[in-house]
């Protein structure tokens, strides 16, 4: 009776039907999976289109094949099932490194290029004279009270920018005026070397605990700068572009690469990978010229990327548009930035729970949802129309495109501060601590990381903007660089959209246009990567 | 179980080392140096809730005043109302008298600011800011404007908050580094570096451990040579051995017995208190 009853058990368990469960589970995969892969599909088509990558000898890619995919592939693989840490290290150094460059690539393009070095060094020192004055000043900040010490500093900065008319020369004009002028290698390794050395030192004798230390290594990034514009030309290229690539890209990642062997043991072995990739593509380079195997017919090249528009395809290139979207985002971010994070703690910290605050926070969700082509034609009604200005020059693009993507900025940054813990803002309050100190001292050091990072993702959809730019009026193609805030400005996916139109031909189809699209990625991948760095840096120590 | 080893504060021992509580007998002369705060029928409402009911009582210079009572008795709301911390609750509404010194701080002209730098507070999470343990400390000093050798200043809050020994090779790490009884007494450094009047403390203990907890204590008995401090806390018997004065609120936000300690524990006058510290009710 007893065994009846188990096996009676047994069986009465049966099957539960889970075909229902299943069939979701998967639909809501593929939904999932769709709009990446045919992303996918469409980015590896028009990365094949633009870099060809089919049209390079056998030999160079089986060279390339065995002195870098293979090492990396062995030495990622074994840190793998090693230590990951150590292969998170070793990948964000390599990482780090494709990114400065590319942002290196942006730095000379407007200290070299767009704004000239003596230009931007005058101005420099214009601006650092009054900036160590404010500093001196605070030191006796209980003794001079706050008005004075305020317009001390205002009336030292506009003497020092602009002077007085007539009267007393400004210190840039003095600086440009001078008999003897440095040429511009010197001042561009002085200028970014410096701001490197700076940076190099203050983060070295952070982590060595050791002021000595970081004036020996803040040295060392000078020293190594002014070797780059050395050794530039005798490698048959121009000073200028070694000293940028090497204050803005290789000091930095070599000392965060150094920091970390010194300072993370365990996790030092993760520089191998670095090394790999590094002293692969080295050889492999060497290696396929030596053997003369071709590489691909890549439209994406260094003729692409420092040429201006041509009527042929294989002439055109991308230069003064990549110029002038990196001169709106810099314009869109000195815009965006300061009123977008200033209306954030506005609504956070100061503005009651009343009507017309609830009122402005549905407004802000609903503009940051309003078409970019409304945006582009309130700039051209308001900026062009209302305020008379000329069509299409950097600073209306840039405020165009700043109003659009204000909300965003707005919004995000209000997440940053809503982030931060109430406790914190309490703590403050019970020590007696203003509004204005509770924000500046605790609330925005804590939300900056995150605010950084909405503003950064937000500069992302900037940059990929046309609509507002062709309301604007900014010209379709510009043959040289915009140089000034009122000169003219073309942008990247504005030449990438007048070669799908306006010289509609099957060469600029397959050629011109794929490579546009691919800088114009690479340089958003590049820009976001920043941000999720950014996030995780953020995340982990919170 | 208190009898604290810290070397830094012989002085005190003889006073702190009154471990069983009810210390009534020996602050009474203390008493005598006159009442710091005064409540007369204070009422709080959040919204339409009525959270305090007419709450008056005197709190005496250099003593320790425990509030105990159930949850959402409105002890903590009263500790905030001292200090004003409840007018950054948009919805609370304070009606009554709050003198301290004789100044009500609800007068208009009473700056809520000025009055927090005069008020120092230690909240229930220990809450330090991000910040290095020396910035932590200095925070109050920074902000008020207050001049002086602040690596003194340092040196003195965090030996006063029994925490220097364990901190002082590393002053410029991060204060949140430290364990929760740790941040708690930096947070007690913090509060008292620019040299309070008053000390609030909102169940300062209540997010730690035994050990912890026991320090904490020893450190309020210390703490009132100097400064008045006031403190709410669920535990009963840490109210039995710490403090002098002692206010039972129960449900209901009204004050039912304020007294000295040893009388609210051994001989309470209202039924209702004697059920609550019996465990009958609560």
């Amino acid at each position: 009776m007893a065994t009846d009853t188990e096996s009676g058990y047994a069986e009465g368990f049966g099957q539960v039907s889970r075909t229902v469960g299943t069939v979701f589970r998967y639909l809501l995969l593929a939904a999932t999976m769709f709009g990446i892969v045919t992303l996918a599909v469409l980015l590896v088509y028009v990365a094949n289109d633009a870099i060809q990558p089919l049209t390079a000898d056998a030999g160079w890619h089986l060279t390339f094949f065995l002195t870098l995919v293979v090492p990396t592939t062995l030495v990622g693989g074994y840190l793998y099932r090693r230590n990951t840490d150590a292969l998170k290290l070793g990948s964000t150094v390599v990482g780090m490194l494709a990114v400065a460059v590319l942002f290196s690539g942006g730095v000379a393009i407007v200290f070299v290029d767009i704004i000239p070095p003596l230009t931007g060094f005058s101005y420099a020192v214009g601006l650092v004279i009054p900036a160590a004055l404010t500093v001196i000043l605070t030191k006796y900040e209980r003794q001079i009270s706050f008005t004075p010490r305020v317009a001390a500093t205002g009336a030292a900065f506009f003497l020092s920018l602009f002077g007085v008319p007539g009267y007393l020369h400004s210190i840039p004009e003095l600086v440009q005026k001078a008999p003897v002028v440095p040429s511009d290698w010197v001042i561009l390794a002085l200028v970014l070397g410096g701001v490197a050395a700076l940076v190099v030192g203050q983060y070295i004798a952070r982590i060595r605990e050791d002021a000595t230390a970081g004036l020996i290594a803040g040295v060392a990034a000078l020293v190594v700068t002014g070797l780059a514009a050395l050794l530039g030309p005798l490698l048959g290229y121009d000073s200028n572009s070694f000293v940028v690539v090497t204050a803005v890209a290789v000091v930095p990642t070599a000392t965060y690469a150094g920091g970390a062997a010194l300072t993370r043991k365990r996790e030092r072995i993760g520089l191998l990978l670095a090394g790999t990739v590094i002293v692969g593509s080295l050889v492999g380079a060497a290696a396929v010229d030596l053997l003369g195997f071709a590489g691909p017919q890549s439209w994406v090249n260094w003729q692409f990327l420092t040429n201006p528009h041509s009527s042929s395809a294989e002439r055109a290139g991308l230069y003064p548009a990549i110029g002038g979207s990196i001169l709106l985002m810099v314009t869109v971010a000195a815009l965006s930035f300061p009123t977008g994070v200033g209306a954030a703690v506005y609504l956070e910290e100061y503005a009651p729970d009343n009507r017309f605050t609830r009122f402005i926070d549905v407004n802000i969700s609903n503009l940051a949802g309003v078409p970019s082509v409304v945006y582009g034609l309130l700039g051209l009604g308001v900026f062009v129309t209302y305020l008379g200005q000329a069509t299409g020059t950097v600073i209306i693009g840039g405020a165009t495109l700043a109003l659009l993507i204000l909300p965003i900025v707005i919004i995000s940054s209000r997440e940053a501060i809503r982030a931060v813990p109430q406790d914190m803002r309490q703590a403050s309050y019970g020590m007696g601590a203003t509004r204005w100190q509770t924000v500046k001292n605790v609330v925005l050091p804590e939300a900056f990381p995150g605010i950084l990072t909405g503003t950064i993702l937000a500069l992302g959809r900037a940059i990929g903007e046309t609509a507002p730019l062709i309301m604007i009026g900014a010209p379709n193609v510009l043959f040289s660089l915009p140089t000034e805030l009122t000169s003219k400005v073309s942008a990247m996916p504005l030449q990438v959209y007048a070669w799908s139109t306006l010289f509609a031909s099957e060469d600029f189809y397959t050629k011109a246009v794929p490579a546009g699209v691919v800088v114009l990625l690479v340089v958003l991948l590049a820009m976001n990567s920043i941000a999720i760095v950014l996030r995780n840096k953020f995340e982990s120590e919170s | 179980m208190t009898g604290t080893e810290d070397p830094t504060n012989d002085e005190m021992l003889v006073q702190t080392d009154v471990s069983e509580g009810l210390s009534a007998s020996e602050s009474s002369p203390k008493r005598d140096a006159g009442t710091v705060i005064s409540s007369n029928d204070i009422n709080v409402w959040y919204g339409d809730d009525h959270a305090l009911t007419d709450i008056s009582m005197e709190i005496p210079e250099n003593s320790v005043t425990a509030m105990i009572g159930p949850s959402g008795c409105g002890k903590s709301t009263f500790l905030r109302c001292i200090n004003r911390m409840n007018d950054l609750i948009d919805v609370a509404r304070v009606e009554g008298d709050l003198t301290l010194r004789g100044k009500n701080v609800y007068d208009n002209d009473v700056d809520p600011v000025a009055l927090r730098r005069r008020v120092g507070m230690v909240f229930q999470k220990p809450n330090p800011f991000p910040k290095s343990i020396y910035e932590n400390v200095i925070y109050g000093l920074k902000i008020q404007g207050i001049e002086g050798d602040y690596d003194e200043i340092v040196e003195k809050s965090l030996k006063r908050a029994a925490l220097w020994d364990e901190v002082k090779d590393r002053l410029h790490e991060s204060g949140l580094d430290l364990s929760g009884g740790q941040q708690q007494r930096l947070c007690i450094a913090r509060a008292i570096a620019p040299d309070p009047e008053v000390l609030l403390m909102d169940e300062p203990a209540s997010a730690l451990d035994p050990v912890a907890t026991s320090q904490i204590e020893d450190l309020v008995e210390e703490l009132a040579e100097d400064y008045t401090v006031v403190i709410v806390t669920h535990n009963m018997q840490q109210a039995a051995r710490i403090s002098d004065k002692t206010a039972v609120f129960l449900t209901g936000g009204e004050l039912v017995e304020f007294d000295d300690t040893q009388k609210i524990f051994e001989n309470p006058e209202s039924q209702r208190v004697e059920d609550y510290i019996t465990g009958k009710f609560g």
